[in-house]
């Protein structure tokens, strides 16, 4: 069990290209933290120069708050899944496990006894004598998680462990990989490019972009106080809409004029607005803050370009000449391309971002 | 009856360029001049003291020739393979023993080795030696003239070697190694329990090939030594069927070279059970 620090790391690869530009992480211990962003974002370097595989061109890598920055990766007291698996094909399910606990001259019977235990904690325990090349893909993927559970790892690095599983498995191994680290409590860091992935597991998500970190904090967090537009629109499915908005302010309301739509809101609970007078700004609004209302009552209306039924719930999309809106309704509400529907906005969750810096504008009253 | 067609071309080619000549060095290997079916061809072989000495030389050269071919190569590939600042450079300058056909390797190193040759030469040049000290490299005893033979061999044929053992390395991926190095390994462990294991069946062909090419070598010894210096099995096959000049001679040399088609895919199959049981105990000592 352990914390981790990532002081000022950087990585640069050539002249022009950086793996990974600035990077300040505290991992608490027994946390599950996280890594997102799009691919070529850099999660990979950052798990690499953690794991000692890659060195760092800058920083300082604390673990337990001793520094292991240069020390080669056999003893950092880290292990590793790695995205496609890289288990070893020449050895049995067995000796994979086992490889690393003979290293560390185990005797013959701990070593047994700790390679059954954690074979049936990720399920494998029939698979011991076969050989990977006998084995599907999600039966590769649990060798790799056997082999870096069995070393009782101080911190345990996830490299995209589950991309290669179909949809479904890789819905249930989610589960699993949450009830194992429960159970084991493991400081641990799991990359993925799937932001339903990290919200569904990560105690606090590090949202990266271009080599830097954009957000840390809990899914709520990430998912309810984005901090920029691009954590807005990276984050949930379908991810925030968004609406160039004109500043106005009259007597007692701020007015949002959009092409389709003028909005008012109360000006008290938007001081901050107040310095964007007569200016853009951008309006972001969640999928399901945008809401089917009466036509009286309706903010603007519009005609349905699509419905994707989802089972428990339906996501509409709406043509507003130059964006495509898409909301989330409910599994019984009655709508079907072409229709002319009323909308409104939960205006206590609605977010405002500068356009210039793109960064999200904080109201003291909350919201 | 379609897939008997598509072979048919292949089939016929070997029986006219392959397996005729072949069938027909077997049967003249077991007639005599007259014409008559014997086994005197070999008979005159095993009597002669000349044949054990080859045997026995090629053996030499063979053993110690791959060992050090083998070491040495797979040595480079590791080292090119860490793909270091320059390797490619570095490729390309070890590549180049490779480019040359046996006969200028054979020049190249007769012109050398020889008393007033380039490498004494250049010894001088440099002041390791002087004029009265020069090294007569072609003039030593039988020891001295196979290990000249096996440093020529070995750098005509270590690029070679180094090339299969890079291909087979890079065939194996990155990361096996660096989970390896995650799970404890050190250079070593990672190098002898995850690298050589993979890289076993690229290791057996070329064993098998060096062998096979090892067993054959005679055109460098011819150029330094001349015929019988130093006799070796395909040297004596080339002298009694090509050099001697009578056709008892080249029933001997058709004879002798049945042999060593036999001992060429003797010691392949023996390497191949040798390291195929090696295996076997690998795995029941884990
Ligand atoms: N070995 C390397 N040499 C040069 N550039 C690299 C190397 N590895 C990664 N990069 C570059 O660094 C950036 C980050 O890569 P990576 O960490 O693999 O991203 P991610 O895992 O988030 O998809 C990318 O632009 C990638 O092209
Ligand atoms: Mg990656």
């Amino acid at each position: 069990m352990a914390t981790l620090e990532l002081i000022d790391i950087a990585k640069r690869f050539t002249k022009k290209v950086w793996g990974v530009k600035k990077m300040d992480l505290k991992v608490e211990d027994k946390e599950f933290i996280v890594l997102l962003g799009p691919s070529g974002c850099g999660k990979t370097t950052t798990m690499r120069m953690v794991a000692g595989l890659e060195e760092v061109t800058r920083g300082t890598i604390l673990l337990d708050g001793k520094d292991i920055t240069d020390i080669p990766p056999r003893d950092r007291g880290i292990s590793m899944v790695f995205q496609n698996y890289a288990i070893w094909p020449h050895m049995t399910v067995y000796e994979n496990i086992a490889f690393s606990l003979k290293l560390k001259k185990m005797s013959a019977a701990e070593i047994k006894e700790r390679v059954e235990e954690t074979a049936a904690m990720v399920k494998i325990g029939e698979l011991l004598k076969r050989l990977p090349g006998q084995l599907s893909g999600g039966q590769q993927q649990r060798v790799a998680l056997a082999r870096a559970l069995a070393v009782r790892p101080k911190l345990f690095l996830m490299d995209e462990p589950l991309s290669n599983l179909d949809a479904k498995l890789r819905v249930t191994m989610r589960t699993e990989l949450k009830a194992i680290h429960q159970q084991t409590n493991a400081t641990s860091i799991f990359v993925t490019h799937d932001q339903s992935e990290a919200m569904s597991m990560a105690d606090r998500i590090v949202i990266m972009k271009d080599g830097e970190i954009v957000q840390i904090g809990t899914p709520d967090d990430v998912y309810f106080r984005s901090a920029n537009m691009f954590v807005a629109g990276f984050i949930g499915t379908p991810p925030s809409n968004f609406f160039n908005v004109e500043c106005e302010y009259t007597k007692e309301n701020i007015s949002l004029k959009h092409s389709h739509f003028t909005l008012e809101i109360d000006s008290m609970k938007f001081q901050e607005l107040g310095k964007y007078r007569g200016k853009e700004i951008v309006l972001g609004v969640r999928p399901e803050d945008l809401l089917i209302v009466p036509e009286s009552k309706a903010v603007f209306t519009a005609e349905v370009l699509v419905v994707e039924p989802q089972g428990s719930h339906q996501v509409v999309a709406i043509n507003l000449k130059e964006i495509i809106v898409k909301m989330v309704v409910s599994a019984e509400t009655k709508v079907k391309p072409g229709d002319k529907i009323g909308l409104g906005f939960n205006i206590k969750r609605i977010h405002f971002f500068d356009s210039k810096t793109e960064n999200r504008i904080v109201f003291k009253g909350g919201v | 009856m379609v897939p008997y067609l598509l072979i048919a071309p292949v089939v016929i080619y070997y029986s006219i360029f392959w397996l005729f000549p072949v069938l027909n060095a077997i049967i003249e290997s077991f007639r005599n001049v007259d014409g008559i079916w014997t086994v005197s061809n070999y008979i005159h072989i095993f009597k002669d003291p000349v044949f054990y000495q080859a045997l026995s030389n090629t053996a030499f050269i063979v053993i110690f020739s791959v060992t050090i071919e083998f070491i040495l190569a797979f040595g480079l590939a590791l080292l090119i393979n860490t793909k270091f600042r320059g390797s490619s450079m570095f490729l390309f300058l070890a590549m180049i023993p490779m480019s040359l056909p046996a006969v200028a390797v054979g020049a190249m190193w007769s012109s050398g080795l020889a008393t007033r040759g380039w490498l004494n030469s250049f010894l001088m040049t440099f002041g390791f030696i002087d004029d009265a000290s020069k090294i007569l490299f072609l003039a030593g005893g039988k020891m001295s003239t196979m290990l000249l033979i096996i440093i020529i061999d070995a750098w005509t044929v270590i690029p070679f070697v180094m090339i299969i053992l890079l291909a087979g390395l890079q065939g194996i991926g990155e990361d096996v190694r660096e989970a390896g190095a995650i799970f404890g390994g050190t250079k070593f462990q990672i190098l002898r329990k995850i690298t050589i294991p993979m890289l076993k069946p690229t290791i057996t062909t070329a064993m098998i090939l060096r062998i096979i090419s090892a067993i054959q070598i005679w055109l460098i010894i011819v150029l330094l030594y001349g015929f019988n210096r130093l006799p070796v099995l395909l040297e004596q096959v080339v002298l009694n069927y090509d050099q001697l000049g009578a056709e008892y001679f080249e029933r001997i040399g058709l004879a002798l070279s049945v042999l060593v088609a036999i001992i060429v895919s003797a010691a392949a199959v023996l390497y191949l059970k040798v390291s195929g049981s090696f295996e076997k105990e690998v795995k029941q000592d884990e």
